[in-house]
């Protein structure tokens, strides 16, 4: 035996079978190469031996539909509005604008009074978000969900409907109805927190 | 099923694409059109390695579903910074290992122990021509095996995730793990050395 013992990254071919036929011929040779290269394909037998435990047959459709859920409430991953586009310091904050998003085109909806004629959502899903909004936040006693909601209508005050359309901001019906539903006086304030970073930001 | 299903959405403004068994990048590029039900078809493409992977790092169903699903939130957040160099699954796969890695964390995850008797009567988990016994002890040295595999370093047990459970090429998983081809092989053959090392101190050595 003359050549030198294999390497890590040989080993590693030997045990793929995949090791060049002069260093092959080494192995051949040395019993320390040999007994190495029989352990490390032990190994890889038995760690290929395991297996997952197949889920529920349904568990693919509701892995499916549970992320078509979540991202209804996310942004079109390239439509931007206007006068954000190309700032990349808002992606981290994509989550929270969608629901920003959702938010604002209710607020939208509500101030203009023709949600009905205007908003591409289905008209009982925009009644119900608007049932929603005024139970969830205008009976609200809690003086800093008041004050959120105030921050957030004036925000959109000086949007048209169809500029947030045209923006790619229109959010699916459902995404609407889910993101003013489940909004609690924290989390409203949290969302107007972040938006008036960001108005802060953008202004600068 | 994919292969039957016709996807049209509007490639230019009056110029309507019907697209049979379209592409990733096809589909990359009808979500970033706006179309998200694109979307839903890469995740019925994708979603069955992207939970196993997941699976290998948290040793249970309920985590690596929550996982996968994160997996694919991100991924559609992201997806304008996919630029088609390497392959989507790719791309699907590394957000997949940071996000089980950030999961995980330093500490050694605990895969749920597989109840032998119901991995025996269970007909998913039992293959062709394997009575209940030996599907027992399949079952037991499975388990074995991944608890040894979840005490490995972390970039030692992706690496060996990768390469053994989904027989990605090194150059890919270098590519992945932003490392080179050499360091992926070195982990390799630690990862193998000290995954004999862990079941035989474990006494799960035959």
């Amino acid at each position: 035996m003359t050549s030198a013992h294999l390497s890590d990254s040989e080993f590693v071919d030997l045990a793929e079978a995949t090791l060049d036929a002069r260093r092959a011929a080494h192995v051949d040779q040395c019993d320390a190469c040999r007994a190495q290269g029989a352990m490390l394909r032990a190994a890889l037998h038995d760690a290929a031996a395991t297996d997952v435990p197949e889920p529920p047959p349904l568990f693919w459709n509701h892995m499916t539909a549970r992320v078509r859920e979540a991202i209804a409430l996310e942004s079109p991953p390239a439509a931007s509005p206007r006068h954000w586009r190309g700032t990349r310091g808002l992606l981290p904050l994509a989550a929270a604008a969608a629901l920003v998003v959702a938010v604002g085109a209710g607020a939208l909806l509500l101030r203009d009074g023709r949600h009905e004629e205007k908003s591409r959502a289905p008209q009982t899903s925009a009644a119900a978000m608007a049932d929603a909004v005024s139970g969830e936040v205008t009976a609200a006693s809690d003086p800093d969900a008041a004050a959120a909601w105030e921050v957030l209508t004036t925000a959109v005050s000086d949007v048209e409907i169809e500029d947030a359309h045209a923006a790619g901001m229109a959010v699916h019906a459902a995404a609407l109805d889910h993101a003013v539903l489940s909004l609690s006086a924290a989390e409203l304030s949290e969302l107007a927190r972040l938006l008036q970073t960001e108005m802060k930001r953008a202004s600068n | 099923m994919l292969s039957t299903r016709t996807w049209s959405w509007i490639a230019e403004p009056g110029c309507k694409v019907t697209v049979t068994n379209p592409t990733d990048a096809e589909l990359v590029s009808a979500c970033l059109a706006g179309q998200r039900d694109a979307f839903d078809l890469l995740v019925e493409r994708h979603q069955r390695h992207v939970y196993q992977l997941c699976y290998r790092f948290v040793g249970n169903h309920e985590d690596a579903s929550d996982l996968a699903q994160d997996v694919f939130i991100r991924a559609y957040r992201a997806l304008a910074t996919f630029k088609g160099d390497a392959s989507l699954g790719t791309w699907l796969y590394r957000i997949a290992v940071n996000t089980s890695l950030n999961k995980v964390g330093s500490k050694t995850p605990r895969p749920i122990a597989l109840d032998p008797l119901i991995a025996a009567s269970d007909q998913r988990l039992t293959s062709a021509g394997e009575n209940a016994s030996e599907a027992i002890l399949r079952a037991e040295r499975s388990g074995q095996v991944r608890a040894a595999i979840a005490r490995l370093p972390r970039k030692q047990r992706t690496t060996l995730i990768l390469r053994v459970f989904h027989e990605l090429p090194h150059e890919e998983i270098a590519g992945i793990l932003g490392s080179s081809v050499g360091a992926v092989k070195a982990n390799f053959f630690h990862a193998l050395n000290n995954l004999k090392k862990i079941m035989s101190e474990a006494g799960f050595d035959r």
